[in-house]
């Protein structure tokens, strides 16, 4: 018995000792794992875990090994901001980073400690470098997003008539931010803008908004919302007949829409970032390697996309010499068309202009699939930074 | 010749706030400790700490809105917000601090009594959903008056400076939210022992008697709003300025739940209780992320097991307490003490 409890001490010493024994590369991972935004935020987080362990079997960085740390914050910005102290205490080079509230609320922080960190918050205020120095995103800004899916919808209109558009969007920062940058843009390239509805993320009937739409008569309904809202929307719309399209944002379309919707989500367009599970692009060997074939959701793919790239700033600041945040963020900042093997546009970053890129990936939902339409890409316009 | 117990021969040695020469050294140690914690502590304890005195101020003030005055309320984290936005607003003009933490209180002070008003119709639970309307108003105001909040892009803060020395590191900060809480917590343990505070507990335990003995509700009710809220906004006022980017979503009703969650579990009516209550529930999420990331250390199966856990275990901890420990923390506290003062002969 003793012996036995000595052996499993020893185990135990020797397990925790060899997470520390070798030198590794700390990555801080922020993750919402049980909080509001969970359904996208596990999938996302499993996404970085696995591109991690890939690096690490493959190599890792000049040699060192990746370490992650990953904390749950549950979407709670005072524990995000306790994660963080946390994780700079361990000596992170760079973070993983999740939503917008614990995004904005770390952008000073990071910058005073010259941290990189890679969000999933694409708010357009983050992709400029003069008031977000360190903080960088894989996808485009959600203004951006939506210019795309705008411009897709314009390159498609067959009628003379100019196209009608409307918007729908819950009353929260991330609804409300891309707003004015996509009605300007709207009436730039020619449609008519027929008015807002404000549907909440937890909305469970969207009847008075869509009695509201209906008044309004569009063609197509930009829709900022989460799935959950987004299905709800959609379906009620079939119920009351209406007619238009519906045009989603990142957050709003996914797997799990067509699970949530039903049929009524067909046909509808979404603005995705990375690719879809399946789709054939180089990179996808790898991934369904590394999830033994199990399909992902499209956020699984954004996480590792997000890794990847993190990872290419890492070695080439390892090739010029020692791994530090600012190494980081320098050698990031000279990126140019990096390709992550197809599983998302490729990427640049300017030490001006933090906007990965302008392509957008147009999803559609087709027999109870997501599946990927098109790539529409946009000029990389100056006075859209930040915007 | 030792005495055995406290004698008081006048009634201002009876009041004092620390009347044994134990307590007094004991509080001497205890600031000592907190003084030199810096010193000997990793930055992440102290980024802890900063967050636990700011919870502090918020609790206390709240503590002795509901606690002692009997008015609940669900709009605690919203004032809290408009001290932040206040400070913040009056930051960017390049006020100094203090005028800008005492702006952003005063600030949070107007908002309080102005939605103060309604608790003179209204009592319990009707008064807290009048609280929570205020919350949501203040969430939609800080939403969407865009030029004076930032609007949804938030609105960011500059570290303090005060006499040209820059507070731009946890450790500094420390120090400045440390010596900012020691006043407020004395500040309201003080108005407790006041008039005022005798007419606050008056009104929570039967206000027509309170009125029968010459309490004028009105006026009493509203300076509860207004001195609570006040220091409300000097929390905020904190916040914005330890964090440096200030957003609507950092003033949730969530924040004011868990300010309500933190004088509950802590002791209602009692200045310590709030402390604990503050400590216990800003700790709580830390300690249960250690324990994860301890276990995912051994193995990570584990960890993506007990990551769902913790919101359950979280639960789980407030109510028991509610059951087993309805007069909260600081009863604990209490009887721990009774219990070492007969040590070793309790009866």
């Amino acid at each position: 018995m003793m012996k036995r409890t000595m052996t499993i001490s020893v185990v135990i010493m020797a397990m925790l000792f060899a997470s520390t024994a070798f030198a590794t590369l700390k990555v801080g991972v922020l993750s919402d794992l049980t909080g509001p935004t969970s359904s996208v935020g596990v999938p996302y987080a499993q996404g970085i875990k696995d591109c991690a362990a890939y690096v690490n079997a493959n190599g890792g960085i000049n040699g060192e090994n990746i370490e992650l740390l990953q904390v749950d914050y549950a979407y709670n910005v005072q524990q995000a901001l306790a994660a963080y102290k946390r994780f700079k205490s361990q000596g992170i080079v760079a973070m993983q980073g999740w939503g917008t509230g614990d995004t904005e609320a770390l952008v000073r922080f990071v910058s005073r400690d010259r941290i990189p960190v890679f969000s999933a918050s694409y708010s357009a205020h983050f992709m400029n470098p003069k008031k977000a120095p360190y903080n960088f995103t894989i996808a485009p800004d959600y203004s951006t997003q939506g210019r795309a899916g705008l411009k897709y919808i314009k390159d498609n209109w067959k009628e003379k008539r100019a196209p009608k558009i409307a918007f729908v969007y819950p009353d929260k920062p991330y609804g409300l931010v891309p707003l004015p940058a996509m009605k300007e843009y709207a009436k730039e390239i020619g449609f008519e803008i027929t008015g807002d509805e404000v549907l909440g993320l937890k909305a469970m009937d969207a009847t008075p908004q869509l009695l509201g739409l209906k008044k309004q008569n569009p063609d197509f309904v930009w829709v900022g919302g989460t799935t959950p809202s987004t299905a709800v929307l959609m379906k009620d719309a079939k119920k009351l007949g209406f007619n238009g399209k519906f045009l989603v944002n990142i957050w709003g379309n996914d797997e799990n829409l067509a699970k949530m919707a039903g049929p009524a989500c067909e046909g509808n367009y979404g603005m995705q970032a990375a690719a879809v599970y399946g789709q054939n692009v180089p990179g996808m060997k790898i991934v369904e390697a590394q999830t033994k074939g199990q399909p992902q959701m499209t956020h699984y793919l954004r996480g590792f996309v997000s890794t990847m790239v993190m990872v290419e700033g890492m070695k080439k600041a390892a090739a010029e010499g020692k791994v530090t945040g600012e190494s980081i963020k320098e050698a990031l900042e000279t990126l140019r068309d990096f390709d992550p093997m197809g599983l998302a546009p490729a990427i640049s970053y300017f030490p001006e202009d933090h906007r990965p890129s302008m392509a957008v990936n147009v999803c559609t939902v087709k027999d109870g699939e997501l599946q990927f339409v098109e790539t529409v890409a946009l000029p990389r316009d100056a006075k859209w930074l930040g915007k | 010749m030792q005495k055995c117990g406290l004698f008081f021969t006048t009634y201002n040695s009876e009041d004092q706030l620390f009347p044994s020469k134990f307590q007094k050294t004991c509080l001497g140690l205890f600031m000592a400790a907190m003084l030199i914690a810096p010193y000997v502590l990793d930055f992440y304890y102290i980024s802890v700490m900063n967050l636990i005195m700011i919870a502090v101020i918020a609790a206390v003030s709240l503590n002795l809105l509901t606690g002692v005055c009997g008015q609940m309320s669900l709009g605690h984290g919203a004032f809290v917000g408009v001290g932040a936005y206040g400070c913040g607003v009056l930051a960017a003009k390049g006020l100094p601090f203090v005028i800008c933490l005492l702006g952003g209180g005063c600030m949070a002070a107007v908002a309080g009594m102005f939605f103060g008003i309604p608790s003179l119709r209204l009592k319990g639970i009707y008064l807290a959903i009048s609280t929570l309307a205020a919350q949501l108003i203040l969430e939609y105001v800080f939403l969407h008056w865009t030029t004076f909040t930032g609007g949804a892009n938030g609105m960011p803060v500059d570290p303090p400076s005060v006499f040209g020395f820059q507070f731009d590191s946890d450790e500094k900060m420390y120090y400045l939210i440390f010596a900012i809480t020691t006043l407020c917590v004395l500040g309201v343990t003080n108005i407790i022992r006041s008039r005022s505070g005798r007419a606050f507990v008056a009104i929570r335990d039967f206000y027509q008697s309170a009125e029968n003995v010459g309490v004028n509700l009105f006026q009493f009710k509203l300076q509860a709003f207004a001195t609570s809220s006040f220091m409300a906004g000097i929390a905020g006022g904190l916040w914005a300025y330890y964090t440096m980017y200030i957003t609507p979503e950092q003033f949730s009703i969530g924040l004011s739940i868990s300010y309500l969650a933190m004088i509950i579990i802590g002791g209602m009516g009692s200045v310590l209780g709030s402390i604990f209550g503050a400590i216990f529930i800003t700790l709580l999420p830390e300690v249960l992320n250690t324990a994860t990331s301890m276990l995912s250390a051994i193995s990570p199966d584990i960890s993506s097991l007990a990551a769902p856990l913790k919101e359950g275990i979280f639960g789980l901890t407030l109510v028991l307490f509610l059951i087993f420990e309805p007069e909260g923390l600081v009863r604990k506290w209490k009887m721990i003490k009774a219990y070492w003062k007969l040590y070793p002969f309790a009866y």
